[in-house]
């Protein structure tokens, strides 16, 4: 319908106000996640910081995903 | 004025620097009522006296009074709850409004002579009005949605492979329910605090430059300049993060009512 097109453009318009903070919590929260669970697998295992770097590269790279999951074209 | 300066040049008083004892009201309201908490409170006051005076007496063709109140109602209701929300905005106007008067006027504060310091510049402050929109979008979302319809909504991306959801769940999961109610406050209270401390740098900055010698007079003077300019940027960024509270708080809600996001 012609009376939804408006509020719908608007909204994205205004929800821009929050897509540079949930990119970075994106990527805050990728890293910091598979960046722990990493930390873990480096106690489990004995090793020493190999899988936390692992984890973190693979949590940006998720995160980063998701970013362009949501706001890409 | 003269005197004052003097008087600061000369040596320094007592009160410097600022302490934190200097938001504590005395007497027995320690720790109950600090000066924030009495801020809060004219804030309130103000709300709920331009709202209530506004429409004592409504009339069909309004007055000065009730049509400025209409006007932010309406800017309430149809700006931020009908154009972000759609047809169910309506419902949240009261809400979205409050917040955006209620916001508004303790940031207004911050440039404010007597007050000095928006209430909102305190983390406690932002971190309770968060606190009431977190509740309020993960009930809503909760109703609407059913418990685990509400996870999926929050933690699945749309259209995204099978495959990657055990990966991406988790943070879609951390994004949504942790990080965004901390950005929503701290994007407030970050905003109004660094506001206060630039004011604070560029006016005691006048006084400290002054203190220095004679030379650096010209500085001072250009000190007080930056301050009173950027009191007009704080005036933006005061109505500006009220808003943006008001706009983000309709996002979320919107978000916990839309069918995917």
């Amino acid at each position: 319908m012609a009376g939804d097109q408006q509020p719908r453009r608007r909204r994205d318009e205004w929800s821009a106000a929050d897509i540079g903070w949930t990119a970075l919590g994106y990527l805050i929260s990728g890293m910091a996640f598979w960046g722990f669970v990493g930390w873990l697998i480096d106690h489990w295992l004995g090793t020493r910081g190999i899988a936390l770097g692992i984890g973190v590269v693979i949590g940006a790279g998720l995160g980063t995903f998701l970013v362009m999951r949501r706001f890409g074209a | 004025m003269y005197g004052q300066v003097s008087v600061l040049a000369k040596e320094t008083p007592h009160w410097w620097p600022p302490k934190v004892s200097d938001f504590i009201l005395p007497g027995w309201f320690y720790p109950w009522v600090t000066k924030f908490t009495v801020m809060v409170w004219i804030a309130v006051a103000i709300v709920l006296v331009f709202f209530l005076v506004g429409y004592r007496n409504p009339k069909i063709v309004p007055g000065r009074w009730q049509w400025l109140t209409e006007s932010v109602y309406s800017f309430g209701r149809d700006g931020i709850g009908q154009d972000i929300i759609g047809h169910e905005g309506i419902r949240f106007a009261p809400y979205l409004t409050s917040l955006l008067t209620f916001i508004g006027v303790m940031n207004v504060f911050g440039i404010l002579p007597l007050f000095q310091v928006a209430p909102t510049a305190h983390i406690a402050i932002p971190v309770a009005l968060t606190a009431v929109s977190y509740v309020l979008y993960i009930y809503l979302g909760l109703r609407r949605h059913g418990f685990v319809g509400f996870l999926k909504v929050m933690t699945i991306p749309a259209g995204a492979p099978l495959y990657i959801l055990p990966l991406v769940v988790p943070l879609e999961f951390l994004s949504n329910f942790i990080i965004r109610p901390f950005t929503l406050a701290v994007r407030l209270f970050a905003n109004m605090f660094a506001g206060h401390f630039i004011l604070l740098v560029f006016t005691l900055g006048g006084f400290v430059l002054l203190n220095v010698g004679a030379g650096f007079a010209p500085l001072s003077a250009l000190s007080w300049l930056l301050a009173i300019v950027l009191t007009f940027l704080e005036l933006l960024v005061a109505l500006l993060q009220a808003y943006v509270f008001a706009i983000l708080n309709a996002v979320y809600i919107q978000g916990s009512l839309a069918e995917e996001h």
